[in-house]
């Protein structure tokens, strides 16, 4: 039987990862420890209050809740809260849904739980995601804000950040289509900077990570201290177990 | 339950007489010390879940109030954690009345213990400056909302040497312009004053005061 | 009054009482005896017979997390997402509470087919012991419309989605579905009334429904005693007092053994909810941070996954698949009516029913038939005391070969459910449907296949080795 058991864990290795479903470029990969670097979060939530909360809503955050990254009310109300919402209330947007329809056509997105929710399996998590997103912007005259985005192409939202990152252009390169030798298809290679913004690329990828690191705490603000809580009860429950394996091992040393 | 095996059972070989067995005694022992420490873990986060929540709290958070525009006489009525707070701007003479009314109250220096008046309105005023009365607008008695009687002289359900202050219409209870009770009313307490402090002459913060 | 016991002489405070009780209360302390002290359960359990008390154990923590979620969640289309995230930011320990049932209600579903599985391997289900497996079955079928029911109250996408997909197969059944899935949704799609009544059901009809059913699954189980993984019956060899010899009294030591795989448990229970409770996507799915949007579907829509091994089969009937399926019950028929052995005018039977039924296969929506092959997947559970016909119990004793037909049935299962989570793709429909007829194949075959072979000799002891 133990036989048995092995060799179906064994095959099921042979499984193997799930085959990837991706449609679009491969995401880059957002450095996940920084949300534990209270002052990347903190810049973070400066750059999203300056920049994001003009369109979209958090509108499950609460102001007050920014104490847990070490900023003091007084901060807060000073810094980050232009609408004259008190500290207590959520982050609501100014921005009229109606508005939004016209001018983006479409609502924002509430931004709460968007480091969550755009996870996917096969490509990787939602902070990989906006990580990726923030920084894939170019020009395009073709569309109605004047940019595009090779992550979600054809995206309402404009590039927010330009001022930062400066314009950069996307670069394909024809390779042949390993399905059919015949055809060639466009690989998207990367992106060249074809003008400067107030930061360098490696700084405005820093602040983009400290923003996503921001967005990252804010769809889980208890997430560090449930892993250090999580920690003690393992270590409290292998010490019980331990204890209960002992009481087993006491009674059944009599049944023969 | 016993924590000992009396050998019915046949499979089991334990001599007879063998007494307490001390390791499994020792084991429960442990294991139910454990057990309990890990089930007070366990209830106590399930208990605060019947605390105030953070949306709770944020709506009993303290007011602001801009106290500016309010003229002699004049009351104004601000909500907090869902009750009416008054603010009223008393004339000297009707806080040179007050003095007088002693002997006609239930609780002339604010000892009673049911709604305690804060240290900083302990006084013949029972507020922080003279001028302004803060007070929660709910009657000590069954919780009606007292009217207003500013005015002073005979008026009817008032003494003929009222001298101001606030009638309850429920059940007739009478406060004075600090919110004292009078004797012989079916009210046992003055007005409760709420914590509250200035962070200004003219911004009064309801819901929190200096002495946290 | 005649017959009340006395407590002995300068008996402690303690012991009065339990007198007291026992004379007003004697079936509590009858019970006592019956179900815990005097129970005597083969004293051979393995690892396989973990799962039961840790099912219970599932049930007791989804009870009382879900008791402490209902006192802040809204079952109101335009306030339930929020309220969940209320709980999870604003009341404190919500999000321990939230998470606890989210990794129950998966834990439930591992722990539940694990016990099932000991059932298959052991023959726990074959006589006396029938009625025990065919509660059982009722539990799963209910803890499966609980756990779909559940899943709508976050109001996320995948609730949502979900919801309409599932309610949408009901309205694949000719004739009556479409008034049927709007008796079930109370609207005309998936909104504020459906969710108000899967409430209800989540909340509190279901878990009455299942207490009773686990009531039963135990007094049924405990009438005819434990079967155990040698598939011996213990009651055929008793000593001189009438205890089994190879029987030990539940409580103290299945208590305490119990206990000990409850701390096994719960560490990787709190592994999972405290590092990692979204569990890779499967245990919290990605999709459901986002508030339902009747107006957009998301671009993959897949059931939780302890569903997709029944999903997989659903998706597998296409209209290939039924000329498949026509084909095989019309061979069906034909062996049961030469092989058959009814008497006389009852030989035609089987040939009539798969004329009808391979005729309807033709009539009805390849849709409808996936549904349905769906049902029976889960139904075809049921009789399976009635399938087997070893002589021999439990696996241990049966020909080497079912050993790997068991090995193969799991993998089987486990493809299944891997393919149900994948969208379809050409060859993941071929496995799919592969899949579908070997697991009905299993089956639906086994009075013949549980025959074959040679069985080797079961002992008339259990084979222990003392610990």
């Amino acid at each position: 039987m133990k036989k048995i058991i092995l060799s179906l864990l064994a095959s099921l290795a042979l499984v193997g990862p799930a085959a990837a479903s991706s449609e679009g470029p491969a995401w880059d990969k957002f450095p996940a420890g920084r949300v534990t670097d209270l002052a990347a979060v903190q810049n973070g939530a400066k750059l999203f209050a300056n920049y994001c909360l003009n369109c979209h809503a958090a509108a499950f955050m609460r102001y007050n809740r920014l104490r847990d990254i070490g900023l003091t009310e007084e901060q807060i109300k000073d810094n980050l809260i232009f609408s004259g919402a008190k500290v207590g209330e959520t982050m609501k947007t100014a921005l009229d849904p109606k508005d939004a329809k016209d001018w983006f056509g479409g609502v924002p997105p509430d931004l709460t739980l968007i480091a969550r929710s755009r996870s996917d399996s096969a490509k990787g998590t939602g902070a990989d995601y906006v990580y990726t997103y923030l920084r894939s912007y170019y020009r395009d005259d073709t569309k109605a804000t004047g940019w595009n985005n090779t992550v979600f192409p054809g995206v309402g939202m404009p590039n927010v950040l330009w001022e930062l990152q400066g314009q950069q252009k996307p670069i394909y390169v024809e390779e042949k289509d390993p399905h059919d030798k015949t055809k060639t298809v466009h690989i998207f290679k990367g992106f060249e900077q074809i003008r400067p913004g107030t930061l360098s690329t490696a700084d405005f990828n820093t602040a983009t990570a400290d923003l996503v690191a921001y967005l990252q705490w804010m769809a889980e603000p208890n997430q560090t201290s449930r892993v250090r809580l999580g920690v003690w009860v393992l270590i409290f429950l292998f010490g019980f177990t331990l204890v209960a394996w002992r009481l087993n091992a006491a009674y059944w040393k009599d049944i023969k | 339950m016993s924590g000992t095996t009396t050998g019915t059972v046949g499979t089991m070989a334990q001599a007879p007489d063998e007494g307490i067995d001390k390791s499994k005694r020792t084991w429960i022992a442990i294991t139910c010390g454990t057990g309990v420490v890990g089930g007070a873990a366990v209830a106590v986060p399930f208990v605060s879940t019947f605390a105030p929540s953070e949306r709770a709290r944020a709506a009993g958070a303290p007011v602001q109030v801009d106290i500016s525009g309010i003229k002699p006489g004049e009351k104004l009525t601000v909500e907090w954690r869902g009750k009416p707070v008054w603010i009223v701007r008393r004339t000297p003479e009707q806080l040179a009345a007050l003095k007088k009314l002693d002997g006609q109250l239930a609780d002339p220096t604010s000892d009673r213990k049911a709604y305690p008046t804060p240290g900083y309105a302990k006084n013949e005023h029972r507020s922080i400056k003279p001028e302004f009365f803060v007070g929660v607008g709910i009657c000590s008695h069954l919780g009606c909302s007292p009217s207003d009687k500013f005015a002073t002289g005979a008026q009817p359900s008032l003494p003929d040497d009222w001298a101001g202050g606030f009638l309850c219409p429920c059940h007739g209870s009478t406060f004075d312009m600090a919110g004292r009770v009078f004797k012989n009313k079916p009210a046992p307490d003055n007005l409760e004053v709420p914590p509250h402090m200035y962070l200004s002459d003219t911004t009064l913060v309801i819901g929190e005061d200096k002495k946290a | 009054m005649a017959e009340f016991k006395e407590a002995p002489a300068g008996s402690s405070a303690l012991t009065q009482a339990t007198v007291w009780l026992e004379n007003r209360f004697p079936t509590a302390f009858d019970a006592y005896k019956v179900h815990m002290s005097e129970y005597y359960a083969p004293k051979n359990f393995n690892f396989w017979y973990f799962f039961g008390s840790l099912a219970m154990l599932v049930l007791v923590i989804q009870i009382v997390t879900g008791i402490f979620l209902v006192m802040h969640y809204k079952p109101d289309a335009a306030k339930a997402f929020e309220s969940v995230e209320y709980i999870m930011r604003d009341v404190p320990w919500g999000w321990l509470v939230r998470y606890m049932h989210s990794t129950g209600a998966s834990a439930f579903f591992i722990v539940v087919y694990l016990h099932m599985f000991r059932g298959m391997i052991y023959g726990s289900y074959k006589k006396p012991r029938e009625l025990v497996w065919i509660f059982g079955c009722a539990i799963f079928l209910c803890l499966m419309a609980e756990a779909f029911m559940g899943y709508l109250l976050p109001w996320g996408q995948m609730s949502y989605w979900g919801a309409q997909v599932i309610i949408n197969l009901f309205a694949a059944i000719p004739f009556v579905g479409e008034d049927l899935s709007l008796l079930i949704r109370g609207d005309y799609v998936v909104g504020d009334a459906t969710l108000n009544r899967f409430f209800s059901f989540h909340v509190i009809a279901v878990p009455l429904v299942l207490l009773g059913l686990v009531v039963a699954h135990l007094l049924a189980l405990h009438d005819v005693g434990s079967n155990n993984p040698d598939g011996v019956e213990i009651k055929a060899k008793k000593d001189a007092n009438g205890k089994p010899l190879d029987g030990i009294p539940f409580h103290p030591y299945y208590t305490v053994h119990d206990i000990m795989g409850v701390g096994v448990f719960l560490m990787i229970f709190s592994a999972v909810l405290f590092l990692a409770p979204e569990g890779g996507g499967y245990f919290l799915e990605y999709n459901n941070f986002i508030p339902a949007d009747p107006l957009k579907t998301p671009a993959h829509i897949a059931p939780v996954w302890y569903f997709t091994p029944y999903y997989s089969m659903l998706r597998a009937v296409t209209d290939d698949m039924v000329k498949v399926l026509t084909v095989i019950v019309g061979l069906g028929g034909v062996l049961a009516f030469l092989k058959g052995g009814l008497p006389g005018i009852w030989r035609v039977a089987p040939l009539a029913g798969a004329v009808v039924v391979a005729f309807l296969l033709n009539v009805f929506d390849a849709k409808f038939w996936g549904v349905v092959v769906m049902g029976l997947a889960v139904m075809i559970l049921f009789p399976l005391p009635w399938f087997d016909r070893s002589p021999v119990k439990s696996l241990r004793y049966r020909p080497d070969w079912n050993k790997w037909l068991y090995a193969v049935f799991v993998i089987n299962f486990l493809v299944l459910g891997y393919l149900g989570i994948k969208p379809p793709s050409a060859v993941g429909t071929y496995i799919s449907q592969a899949g579908t007829l070997f697991y009905f194949g299993f089956f639906l075959l086994m009075p013949w296949w549980s025959r074959i072979g040679e069985f080797k000799a079961v002992p008339d002891r259990v084979t222990f080795h003392a610990h």
